[in-house]
């Protein structure tokens, strides 16, 4: 029985010591944390081209990668100090988590910003604007929306678009997946009549496609999906950095650059960026 | 880093983990997400029991199969417990889901996609993995049994077949109780893997909490006390089963496993 009461003491004592060396961890901002380590992590994807995949010559690359690098210019602007950039994978399930442990200080990938997720990290600008589609066989019965009810829907766990059909239409199978190549594969082998994402991840989905012709993207947009940059809570140092980065790429013209790098028309998933999206992204950029 | 433990504002569990974050218990009860809990625990549970069986019934037959006196049998189940257990688990979900279905006549594939091809793929992927692993652990049991057994069983008039299936066998699969308890919590926490092939299973349910509620830490900590309780529980019933079982004098030993 001592020996009990000595073995908890022992444990409180080495738990209130982890806590307040954890908590003094805690307390630390991420620019302070970049600045000790030296390094800048950030989260994307591998299979979401052309925001984040590894391309043919077997390099990981993207729009949102490009983007994350202009943060990462002006970090070590800021910090006057060379700085590691450095890539993680992150997919839709598991950016969040790493983010919040601090495995990843910058999540840039295919992240839509949400209310529900604003309540767990801070989302930059939107840098880009796309809807949720279905991607199909050539000549299938799916034309949209109203065509998915008993038919087996294909989606991404994580992804906004799937909690879309699961409220909308609760009579479509959903059969979800934890990553898109996956739920892809699904789709070429028959198991899933359609698979539903963002557009322009359909996109890059079909023009990765060993035959591209057989695969049509059907349907309106039925939901609105702006991809945000993701910071820790309460991380306004690091979250200006971004947001900066940001406008002076819209402001200065290398957005539109990098735009077209990805998906302009002699881009791998042309995408041409519409009169209304140009706009908007326009409109965020506030005075200097 | 210096200690900075005078910056604690309270000290919550967060804030001891040494993560900026607040946690919300209540995101695992509030709305749809209790019942899909529930739902992932059934379908958990419905996959890993219908795996357990097909496992144990390929488990016991090409167990036995590898120690009879006959070769081509003996090299039969050899072929196929080598062949399943050396390819990782998560292979065979894909194989199952994704290829097996394409060699099937179309009718009998549209007939599949309409009757939940992810879970079946599931529950013949867990199956025929643990099968072959199942397979070693009573292969092991058999052959501690000494051979003067088997020969005395035929010596008083049973065939091959009776004795393996009269005396070999009850006496091997009691012997083999708690490594088999090992290989059955194995199958358990394995069923999760069935989420890659889209099956809704408990891991899955845990995940689709966190991506609607962007709640992460308490969706996986209930994930990880669930598999706890459920192979907790399986432990302690299979104790019982190798207490009930017991042969008076033949096999018990001191230090059975206590549950």
């Amino acid at each position: 029985m001592r020996q009990m009461h000595r073995a908890l003491h022992l444990a409180v004592v080495a738990a209130v010591v982890l806590g307040l060396a954890a908590a003094g961890w805690a307390a630390e901002i991420t620019l302070e944390k970049i600045n000790r380590t030296g390094v800048f992590t950030v989260g994307t994807r591998t299979s979401s081209p052309p925001f984040g995949y590894i391309n043919k010559q077997n390099e990981w690359v993207g729009f949102s990668i490009d983007l994350a690098r202009l943060v990462h210019k002006n970090i070590e602007k800021k910090l006057n100090k060379a700085i590691k950039f450095e890539l993680k994978e992150s997919t839709p399930a598991t950016r969040i988590p790493l983010l919040s442990s601090g495995a990843v200080d910058l999540i840039a990938g295919t992240m839509t910003d949400t209310r529900a997720r604003r309540d767990s990290v801070d989302f930059s600008l939107t840098f880009f604007v796309t809807g949720a589609q279905f991607l199909v066989k050539e000549g299938g019965p799916i034309h949209g929306i109203q065509d998915i009810a008993g038919k087996r829907v294909g989606a991404q766990q994580g992804s906004t678009n799937e909690r879309i059909i699961h409220e909308r239409v609760p009579q479509a199978q959903l059969v979800v997946f934890p990553d898109q190549p996956a739920a892809f594969t699904a789709l070429v082998q028959g198991r899933v009549d359609t698979y539903t994402n963002d557009g322009v991840q359909l996109a890059g989905l079909k023009a990765k496609a060993s035959n591209p012709k057989e695969w049509k993207i059907v349907g309106d947009v039925y939901s609105y999906e702006p991809y945000g940059m993701a910071v820790r809570k309460n991380d306004s140092d690091l979250r200006a950095i971004v947001n900066n980065s940001l406008m002076e790429a819209i402001e200065g013209g290398e957005y539109f650059r990098l735009y077209d790098k990805w998906f302009g028309p002699k881009s791998e998933v042309p995408y041409p960026l519409s009169d209304s999206a140009r706009s908007f992204l326009m409109m965020q950029v506030v005075p200097k | 880093m210096p200690f900075r433990g005078h910056r604690i504002p309270a000290v919550s569990l967060g804030a001891l983990l040494g993560m900026n974050y607040d946690f919300q218990w209540s995101v695992l009860w509030t709305g749809e997400h209790g019942r899909w809990l529930l739902q992932g625990i059934w379908t958990t549970l419905r996959i890993s029991a219908l795996g357990w069986i097909v496992a144990c019934g390929l488990g016991i037959l090409s167990g036995a199969l590898r120690t009879v006196p006959f070769r081509p049998l003996r090299a039969l189940a050899s072929c196929y417990v080598e062949f399943f257990r050396n390819v990782p688990l998560l292979v065979w979900f894909f194989f199952w889901y994704f290829g097996a279905p394409q060699a099937l006549p179309r009718v009998a594939q549209d007939w599949l996609n309409l009757h939940g091809p992810e879970f079946w793929s599931a529950v013949v992927g867990l199956g025929v993995y643990h099968g072959a692993r199942m397979s070693e652990v009573i292969r092991a049991g058999i052959q501690s049994i000494p051979k003067t057994m088997l020969e005395a069983s035929v010596a008083t008039g049973l065939s091959l077949g009776q004795a393996y299936r009269l005396v070999i066998i009850p006496i091997a699969l009691r012997l083999i109780i708690p490594p088999a308890t090992n290989e059955s919590l194995n199958l358990l926490k394995n069923s999760s893997l069935a989420l890659t092939i889209g099956v809704a299973e408990l891991t899955f349910m845990t995940r689709q909490i966190e991506a609607y509620t962007a709640k992460a830490f308490e969706a996986l900590t209930a994930g990880t006390l669930i598999y706890l309780v459920l192979c907790l529980g399986i432990a302690s019933i299979m104790g019982q089963v190798e207490r009930h079982f017991r042969i008076p004098g033949l096999i018990t030993r001191a230090g059975r496993a206590e549950h």
